[in-house]
């Protein structure tokens, strides 16, 4: 008699260890949103990640740079060279916004590769990247429309439209098409990369828990840098894009 | 079996306590991977990592230093060419001075020159008129001397008859013996 529950807290037991915990989230309710609270707190981990260390290297400045500023001198240079190639002569503004993309959606997405965020056990749902959401890719993609819309309209004013009916009028309808396959290519992307990167490594720590995983996590971190990469080159080429004239 | 059950119960009531927890289960956390994951990273990554912020270092280091010979070089060069403006400066004030007392010089001695010849053509001038004076007023005397004479002529032409002519010749002879006889 006693045997029979036991059995069945065993199997659901079996069921809960194995099982992989996907759409299943932690709400919060603010102001009758509905809101994803394990993207908030990873990310606010990351932004205190990116933030402090930030403060940390440029405390103390230095003509010749030493290992924190040099490192943080290496990649602000190496944003630059990219928002430099894809936007062309006027880049200087958008290095704020192209260099913000990059680094939050990196580090998101290795601090979903390499944080141990399992550790801490929320009530449902787990800890993972940020980017592992789609509210959370969306909302940089469409931060990159408006970059992209702003772009063009402030530099070229109501004339920006005319990108609509070029080559000819009758493209008009992929053209505007276009604005909205950008953003969800965007989004999708990223979420899709790193969603998969996280639940092939989530299927196979189940699996076997030890040393297989480890080439996919490198598979993992590989990508995740690339995406990454990817989406801030395509934000600045959207954006470059926008601004070029047609003279 | 029984503290497997157990565990796997405990386990089990985790997500439904619905509060924030520790799950210290090494396995589930995927701990000793990701330490693996990044231990390799740390120590395949911090070298390439090393070399890239020294050769960057490097970089800058040799530019600034490039920029800084540069800057020595130009600031010795224009200490060189503040020296030569200001040789030349003196050089422009002395030849300026020997010029103004030169022009000087000359001005005097021309005046000199032009005063003195001017008074020698004063001088010249003066007794050109004298001259001239002197030559018309000795025209004007032979021209009455000479209308003189030929009135005289005239008159002695036509006044002239033989018992006149007696009469001066006697007078004449009268004078010319009243000398005779004088001395």
């Amino acid at each position: 008699m006693n045997i029979i529950p036991c059995s069945i807290k065993t199997l659901k037991g079996l069921y809960d260890i194995s099982g992989v915990e996907v759409g299943q989230h932690f709400y919060w309710q603010i102001g009758g949103f509905q809101i994803h609270a394990q993207v908030l707190i990873t990310s606010w981990v990351v932004i205190t990640i990116l933030l402090g260390s930030v403060l940390i290297a440029v405390r103390n400045p230095q003509t010749i740079p030493t290992d924190g500023q040099n490192f943080f001198e290496y990649i602000l240079e190496f944003i630059r060279d990219l928002s430099k190639t894809q936007i062309g002569e006027e880049y200087g503004p958008w290095v704020p916004f192209i260099g913000t993309m990059f680094l939050f959606i990196f580090v998101s997405n290795w601090s979903g590769a390499l944080l141990p965020w399992k550790i801490i056990e929320l009530p449902h749902g787990e800890l993972a990247a940020p980017t592992n959401d789609i509210n959370t890719t969306v909302a940089l993609a469409l931060l990159t429309s408006a970059a992209y819309f702003y772009a063009g309209l402030s530099k070229k004013g109501l004339s920006y439209f005319e990108k609509y009916i070029k080559p000819t009028p009758i493209l008009l309808p992929i053209n505007i098409l276009e604005d909205f396959t950008k953003p969800l290519s965007l989004s999708f992307r990223l979420f899709g990369n790193i969603l998969a990167d996280e639940l092939v490594v989530v299927v196979l720590v189940s699996l076997v828990p030890l040393v297989v995983p480890i080439p996919v996590m490198f598979l993992g971190l590989f990508t995740s840098g690339i995406q990454a990469l990817i989406f801030a080159t395509l934000a600045a080429a959207y954006i470059g894009e926008s601004m070029e004239g047609h003279h | 079996m029984k503290n497997v059950t157990h565990s796997f119960v405990f386990l089990a009531h985790w997500p439904s306590a619905g509060s924030f927890g520790l799950n210290t289960d090494i396995l589930a956390t995927n701990l000793i991977n990701l330490t693996v994951v990044v231990g390799v990273l740390i120590f395949f990554g911090k070298g390439v990592l090393k070399d890239l912020l020294d050769n960057r270092k490097q970089r800058i280091l040799s530019t600034i230093r490039n920029s800084e010979e540069l800057r020595r070089g130009t600031f010795e060069q224009l200490e060189k060419a503040r020296i030569r403006l200001q040789k030349v400066e003196l050089e422009a004030d002395e030849y300026r001075m020997n010029g103004y007392s030169e022009i000087e010089r000359e001005k005097e001695n021309l005046i000199n020159a032009t005063s003195i010849s001017l008074e020698q053509l004063e001088k010249s001038k003066n007794e050109t008129l004298y001259f001239e004076k002197q030559r018309a007023m000795n025209q004007v005397r032979q021209r009455v001397f000479q209308q003189a004479v030929q009135g005289a002529l005239g008159t002695l032409n036509s006044c002239l008859n033989t018992e006149l002519h007696f009469r001066t010749i006697r007078a004449n002879i009268g004078i010319l013996g009243s000398m005779e006889w004088k001395r």
